[in-house]
């Protein structure tokens, strides 16, 4: 792995930086552009990568794409397929109107599209209340509406398991950066501690087993709802104390040894520690 | 002497943000951006095909005048061209940048705003960067003062800008090309041309010689490029931000 290269706007990036394969075409990241220049009569064409934003060049040569990452707290913009926690605004005969970033237009959310919803037996879901969703479609153009949904709409499963109403618990706000590490490590393979630098979920998970241990379910959007409902007495605290950990690991962007020292001195803090 | 200081993204609830404080003139800059957003009330003056760009500027101690208006026109009319309005999302959209100037001299009404100018270009650069609105370029700013002897001084103080019998702001492309040139006061070509050049070597290292040859050499080493310090705040957030995953390569 060759040194980590960080671009600015109109920077080109090196070719040698980009992935080596050639058995399928080169795929382009949120971040890049393709800057052609049309072939001349003394010229032939000539094609630059260039980055449009600040961020860290990373590669992936298995599946032949070259990305940008930017800063991690972006303001998220809704992509289809992105795992969203989207809370319910309003609801009119077809559809819920659900916010999934503040301040900007509702997402929809259509009210049969949950798992064995019908006419008949749909969740009624109130003002507040929230919802763990996929996205949909994003629309075309400006003004377009997101739309969300909790089913496959191929299967009629809710796929990937999970996604529906959301009850109890309650939601941290975390930076968008750090949702899409939460997500990865959730969802990666790897049967190891630390994944992404992130241990601070296995040493939560080690730690609380003995109170029953906890749900997790992560938005892109920067959203993170926890839930302890087994714990009983302690449920309260250990719901703020795991809030507390993600949160303070995203804010001070903490390695995995201060991690697990953050969830030993704040799990003792509340009176937790096993 | 110390160079400029800047910070990005503190402010949690703009989607991009940064401030800039400059020692030698005093001014300390705080910017935020927020983009695409819908501009409701603004549909007619909304461009079909690129986003529209705002730009305010916020004096510390007054209500913006005469003179912030002047300066928004310049901010606004640079930015465009920078900024790419067309990438998906942005079209018919505004991208509004705030600019609150908290720290240094304020310009009183009918002075000239040009000292002020580069600061406000770089903090509304790095707010740009820090909300990640996609742009084809970065710049580099310059500000020079003529004196009355005709020497060319670059960051001058306030008061040094106060007798000048010449001001000249500059920004150049990583390139080298020249993006925005407004300049005040009495002055010929000749005089013009030297500050270009000036502003040039200030702004992206690079010594030009002159004509006659004889350029100060001595100067280029302990002045900053003014294009390194974008790249190095830059740079320096990123690594913070992505330290798990560069330290596990």
């Amino acid at each position: 792995m060759s040194a980590p290269l960080i671009l600015l706007p109109g920077d080109e990036v090196p070719s040698d930086h980009l992935p080596s394969n050639n058995s399928n075409p080169l795929k382009l990241g949120p971040g890049l552009r393709l800057l052609s220049q049309p072939s001349s009569k003394s010229t032939p064409a000539t094609h630059v990568l260039t980055a449009t934003q600040a961020g860290l060049v990373t590669t992936d040569a298995k599946r032949n794409t070259v990305s940008l990452l930017s800063f991690s707290n972006c303001r998220y913009i809704p992509t289809v397929n992105d795992l969203v926690i989207a809370q319910i605004h309003h609801s009119s005969v077809d559809y819920f109107h659900c916010m999934v970033t503040p301040h900007t237009a509702h997402a929809l959310l259509g009210q049969l599209s949950f798992e064995g919803a019908s006419k008949k037996t749909r969740p009624m879901l109130k003002q507040g209340e929230l919802v763990y969703a996929r996205v949909l479609s994003i629309g075309v153009g400006a003004g377009a509406e997101v739309e969300l949904t909790c089913v496959n709409p191929a299967t009629g499963k809710s796929d990937p398991g999970g996604l529906g109403p959301l009850i109890g618990g309650m939601v941290f706000d975390v930076s968008t950066g750090m949702a899409a590490r939460l997500l990865r490590a959730s969802s990666s393979s790897e049967q190891s501690d630390i994944i992404d630098g992130l241990a601070v979920l296995s040493e939560l998970g080690k730690k609380l087993e003995s109170l029953g241990g906890f749900e997790l379910a992560v938005g892109r959007n920067g959203k993170v709802w926890v839930d302890c409902s087994n714990a009983g007495d302690s449920a309260i605290k250990a719901t703020i104390a795991i809030g507390r950990c993600l949160q303070t690991t995203d804010e001070k962007s903490l390695n995995p040894a201060d991690q697990k020292k953050l969830v030993t001195r704040i799990l003792r803090e509340m009176n937790l520690a096993s | 002497m110390t160079g400029p200081t800047a910070s990005l993204s503190h402010l949690s609830r703009a989607d991009g943000s940064a401030s800039f404080k400059c020692p030698t003139t005093g001014y300390n800059v705080l910017g935020s951006v927020n983009a695409p957003i819908e501009l409701p009330a603004r549909r007619d003056a909304l461009k079909p095909e690129e986003a529209t760009v705002e730009v305010f500027v916020k004096p510390g101690n007054t209500t913006a005048g005469v003179g912030e208006r002047y300066v928004e026109g310049i901010l606004r009319t640079m930015l465009q061209k920078v900024i790419l309005g067309r990438e998906r999302g942005f079209p018919r959209r505004g991208v509004v940048i705030t600019l609150a100037i908290l720290g240094g001299d304020a310009v009183e009404r009918g002075d000239s705003y040009l000292t002020l100018l580069p600061a406000l270009l770089q903090t509304s650069l790095l707010t740009l960067l820090s909300a990640g609105v996609p742009m084809s370029m970065t710049f580099s700013t310059a500000l020079l003062a003529v004196t009355k002897s005709g020497d060319i001084i670059s960051d001058p103080s306030p008061v040094d800008a106060k007798t000048a019998s010449s001001l000249h702001v500059l920004a150049f492309s990583p390139k080298g090309h020249l993006l925005l040139n407004e300049s005040q006061g009495r002055f010929d070509f000749d005089t013009w041309e030297s500050v270009r050049e000036r502003a040039y070597s200030s702004c992206r290292g690079a010594v030009i010689t002159g004509s006659d040859g004889d350029i100060a050499m001595g100067e280029e080493g302990e002045d900053s490029r003014a294009e390194d310090f974008i790249r190095e705040t830059v740079e320096d957030h990123l690594h913070r931000d992505y330290a798990w995953k560069i330290d596990s390569a």
